[in-house]
């Protein structure tokens, strides 16, 4: 199970001298679901859009399927999908000519029955042209023809974005039927870090067009720590201690961001520095999002000053 | 048998730890009795809509917690508690538990017998409950 279905080598991308894509090496194994995250402008959608073959990155390359992305043959790319950001479908079509269109795409494996089924369930009709329909609805119809040819490998760029909390399940139990057929990987993109822990297995961040993690959910889980040093009267300016991303100090306490430091370093760290008592504060994965992807000597937004 | 489980995403806990303590907690409390069978790791999966991996991972926590165990083809199913081996390690880590829970309550200001009466009445939510099931 461990053959890799997406692969980037170096991939750089700038547009004009401003760098998008900064040297991504990324590999995702078959079979998983992978949350690819970071904040706006990141980098995402660029390296989505490479990895893609629709658009030529400056150095670095990248395969798909064993492909190379620049030279995707129909054949290839025919066993994957692709939902754009925003669920960009063409408005002057029906359903009806719009699963004709795609469907075209995909000969011999689009599941009629399944399209069919998911667009009853979502209760629209296929007569109904694109233009006339919601923002959520054209998410649906974008995830039944997303579903329909069985992609063996299915990249999302923000498919929930702005979607209602039902609609957004249906996406995520969407993901959840796809992969449990046999072989099948997902890389979906998202700003909803409680989707991304409730079905990825995988989580992919990546920060001003850097890769900072590839690793599994819980790895990361279990990897970005938060504790808090009070001391007694003199605090430290800073603590040694391997694995330190941040510290802040505030009058009586220091606060440190940790990555892959174990309980027993941080307990022997705050012994060394004197601390009156350690803490690990426990973080939910958007915190540890927000922390790991935080700039250096970043300071709180509000800072109110008691007259 | 019948169990209600709940996931919540964004909680500090990890999904597979959600799970794991709330299966347990429900043989602890004779929810789930010797030989129950836990549903397949795919149906749980598309129950709670998570990744069939977190299932799997969490039944094979329960697993080398001697909780549950696996007959490859049939299922998981929940183990005889006079079968389960209990380590050193793990009654240790209880006892350990324990002094921060006692340390704790007695700097709330808690007294021993007060401490005492609290500990049964909780003890009752699980063993009452455990024979009650047994009788329906």
């Amino acid at each position: 199970m461990s053959e890799t279905v997406l692969e980037t080598k170096g991939l750089t991308k700038y547009y004009g001298s401003t760098l998008a894509v900064d040297h991504l090496d990324l590999n995702i194994p078959r079979g998983s679901i992978c949350g690819f995250v970071g904040r706006n402008a990141a980098g995402k959608t660029t390296a989505i859009k490479l990895m893609l073959g629709l658009l030529k990155p400056t150095t670095g390359s990248s395969t798909l399927l064993g492909c190379d992305s620049q030279q995707l043959r129909p054949a290839i790319r025919r066993r994957i999908g692709y939902v754009t950001e925003g669920h960009r479908l063409f408005r002057w079509m029906t359903i009806t000519a719009l699963e004709k269109f795609q469907r075209s795409f995909f000969p011999k494996q689009w599941d009629d029955r399944l399209f069919a089924d998911m667009i009853e369930y979502f209760q629209l009709s296929k007569r109904q042209k694109i233009k006339h329909l919601s923002n959520g609805q054209r998410a649906q119809v974008s995830l039944a023809l997303a579903l329909a040819p069985n992609p063996e490998l299915l990249i999302m760029d923000d498919p929930t974005l702005g979607l209602d909390a039902a609609i957004r399940r249906q996406f995520l139990q969407g993901m959840i039927e796809l992969i449990m057929r046999q072989g099948r990987t997902i890389l979906f993109s998202s700003h909803i870090l409680g989707d991304v822990e409730r079905v990825a297995d995988r989580i992919v961040v990546i920060d001003k067009g850097v890769l900072r993690a590839n690793c599994s959910l819980e790895q990361f889980r279990a990897a970005v720590k938060k504790v808090i040093l009070t001391f007694k009267d003199f605090v430290p300016d800073e603590v040694n201690i391997a694995g330190l991303l941040h510290c802040r100090r505030t009058e009586k306490q220091l606060e440190l961001i940790l990555v892959g430091t174990s309980d027993d370093r941080i307990a022997a760290c705050a012994d060394t520095a004197g601390a009156e008592e350690y803490n690990i504060v426990k973080m939910n994965l958007e915190d540890q999002f927000i922390e790991y992807t935080a700039p250096k000597n970043h300071r709180r937004l509000f800072k109110w000053e008691e007259k | 048998m019948a169990i209600w489980i709940q996931i919540s995403p964004g909680s500090n806990e990890p999904i597979y730890t959600q799970l794991t303590r709330q299966i347990s907690e429900a043989i602890a409390k004779g929810r789930l009795s010797v030989g129950d069978k836990l549903p397949p790791v795919r149906k749980l999966a598309a129950e709670l809509v998570i990744n069939p991996n977190t299932v799997a991972h969490a039944y094979t926590v329960l697993e080398h917690a001697g909780l549950v165990n696996t007959k490859t083809g049939s299922g998981t199913f929940i183990s005889n508690p006079k079968l389960r081996t209990t380590h050193a390690a793990d009654i240790n880590l209880l006892t350990q538990r324990m002094d921060t829970f006692i340390t704790r309550a007695l700097n709330l200001g808690i007294d021993a017998p007060d401490l005492i009466a609290m500990f049964k009445h909780r003890l009752e939510g699980f063993v009452n409950k455990s024979e009650n099931e047994k009788k329906i």
